[in-house]
């Protein structure tokens, strides 16, 4: 029944697609003559009853609610989470964090101050962190299903050097459970969002950085997560692809639904994105809050000032 | 989603990692697979068509006839052995592991992946030696037992090949295993001697290199003739089987020099 109401919702939708795309004037300032993409957010607007990763049934549920740890309103809750590497580094120390879903979230803190270690535990990256992690109510560790709502762009590229760029993202979909061709058709369309259908056929190590860079958030997004997770996504990247990127993500945000957990240095881009931010150092969470209630909190005229603040406290 | 349809998207997964792993196979052809048929085709040519001449047979057998299961296990054996070395080697070295690593594949299902990759490599160099050995050979007396023996063989060594990818941090440690230990055991193994000709102490060290069973169990297939027992050789090489893939899963799973 489920699985025929998102048949019957898609089926509208790509009917609305065919007749009119409101979209398309963003979609074009954005992306010149390329106004066919915007089906790419009709078909698979996300909700309860989006396609799933297959492209034909309902997407992944919420699992259990767990006493208000974790349910649908949260997209990813870190509890006491804590990391110690091998070297005695202390990366994280009893972190604490939610993610509201659907919430476009910035994680804000100088270098080694945890932010990677605390996405590479999220995402299954980092060996046994002590503490809880919930993705959508799916307990991160124990539990598959978590890693099917997550998607991860992380800080350094590494791409597989045998796949061309089209392949890459088929293989990244398939590795997540989609059919071979769902895996291509969802290719096509990520490539050609991200201005990369002429480089389908090449391999990574042939592309430019900003290109690679690209590839490697389209593979993130491929198997529609609910989560993506992108770290530095915009490191190293040139200020007109920066901007394009940023218009990209709050169109995944605010016309999917995506939560979006972005890590960043650039101060100006978390205040141009993200509607809460929170401040880690040394492991740990030390304010969270709209970029406003940072700047109340702490003073200042900006994010950056509040930033700084809280870094010296 | 139910526990079935994430079975099933975990399943999907796999066959996928494992076509990853086949493709790597036949689009490297030239590292992968000419290598080791060019190299049992010159022991062939060299014992069998040079040495052969003055050899002629052991235990009753032709030369040729009597190297040849112990070539196929070599191939198998090293094959599957470096293809998985290097393979996830190379996934970790260059980082790009990591997009396995997060998806939702379990731990022995990323080690069967894997172990399919080598296997394929292994019986297809496998197949292309015996098929220009064939003119040569006098037929394969028990094909399920050679059958056997060579899975036996491909699947011990794709799964150490899985450890050592897993192990190996740098490209020296990598080759360690190779040159040291696999190469090593394959010559002293019993291809191209019967180890009851030998005086002490090599036969009892021939003994005691488990290549040697594998050797024995195959050469059996082939011809009909062992100096060990063979089903005793079958099942402990499938349990040592066993026992590896579940220590790759294990790696695997713990994350051991893969994640931080």
């Amino acid at each position: 029944m489920r699985a025929t109401k998102a048949r019957r919702a898609a089926a509208k939708d790509d009917a609305d697609a065919d007749r009119w795309c409101p979209r398309a004037p963003v979609l074009d300032l954005m992306y010149p003559s390329r106004t066919a993409r915007c089906c790419l957010f009709s078909k698979h607007r996300r909700d309860s009853s989006s396609p799933e990763i297959g492209g034909t049934g309902s997407w992944p549920e919420v699992g259990d609610n767990l006493g208000g740890v974790s349910d649908e309103a949260t997209a990813l809750f870190v509890d006491r989470l804590t990391k110690v590497y091998a070297d005695g580094t202390h990366a994280l120390n009893a972190l604490e964090l939610r993610l509201p879903a659907g919430s476009f979230f910035g994680l804000l803190g100088p270098n080694g101050a945890g932010k990677t270690t605390l996405i590479g535990s999220v995402a299954g990256l980092v060996r046994a962190p002590a503490g809880r992690i919930f993705v959508f109510g799916h307990d991160a560790i124990a539990d598959a299903r978590a890693r099917l709502l997550l998607g991860l762009a992380p800080q350094e590229i590494h791409l597989d050097r045998f796949l061309t760029a089209r392949e890459v993202l088929v293989y990244h979909g398939r590795y997540f459970g989609m059919r071979r061709s769902d895996a291509e058709e969802r290719a096509d369309e990520l490539l050609e969002v991200f201005d990369l259908a002429r480089k389908a056929r090449t391999k990574p190590h042939r592309l430019s950085g900003g290109m690679r860079r690209r590839l490697l958030i389209a593979r993130a997004l491929v198997h529609r997560p609910r989560l993506a997770m992108l770290d530095e996504p915009t490191a190293g990247v040139d200020l007109e692809l920066r901007h394009e990127l940023w218009r990209y993500l709050r169109r995944l945000q605010s016309e999917e639904g995506l939560t979006v957990l972005l890590t960043t240095h650039y101060i100006e881009e978390a205040e141009a994105l993200c509607e809460r931010v929170a401040l880690i150092r040394a492991g740990r969470i030390v304010a969270e809050g709209t970029p406003g209630e940072l700047v109340d909190r702490y003073g200042g005229e900006r994010l950056e000032d509040a930033y700084l603040e809280a870094m010296r406290a | 989603m139910s526990t079935v349809e994430l079975r099933v998207a975990q399943r999907r997964g796999t066959v996928a990692l494992t076509g990853r792993e086949v493709r790597r196979v036949f689009s490297l052809w030239t590292q992968t697979i000419l290598p080791p048929v060019l190299t049992a085709t010159l022991f062939l040519a060299v014992f069998g068509g040079a040495l052969g001449e003055r050899i002629r047979e052991i235990e009753g057998i032709p030369y040729v006839e009597f190297i040849l299961p112990g070539l196929l296990v070599m191939t198998v054996a090293s094959q599957t052995f470096g293809n998985n070395s290097t393979s996830l080697f190379q996934a970790k070295s260059e980082g790009y592991i990591e997009d396995v690593l997060t998806s939702p594949l379990r731990p022995w299902q990323l080690a069967l992946a894997y172990m399919a990759g080598g296997l394929v490599r292994g019986f297809v160099a496998a197949l292309a030696v015996l098929a220009l050995a064939w003119p040569f050979a006098g037929g394969i007396e028990r094909p399920a037992v050679a059958l056997v023996s060579l899975g036996l063989t491909g699947l011990v060594f794709s799964a150490v090949g899985v450890i050592t990818g897993v192990w190996a941090e740098t490209f020296d440690q990598h080759s360690f295993i190779a040159s040291i230990v696999i190469t090593p055991l394959a010559l002293v193994g019993g291809v191209f001697y019967s180890a009851r000709t030998l005086s002490e102490p090599w036969e009892t060290l021939t003994r005691f290199d488990p290549l040697y069973y594998l050797v024995d169990a195959t050469r059996a297939g082939f011809t009909g003739f062992h100096e060990s027992p063979l089903w005793l050789s079958l099942v402990v090489t499938a349990l040592v089987a066993l026992a590896l893939f579940a220590a790759a899963s294990a790696l695997l799973a713990r994350g051991w020099r893969l994640k931080p």
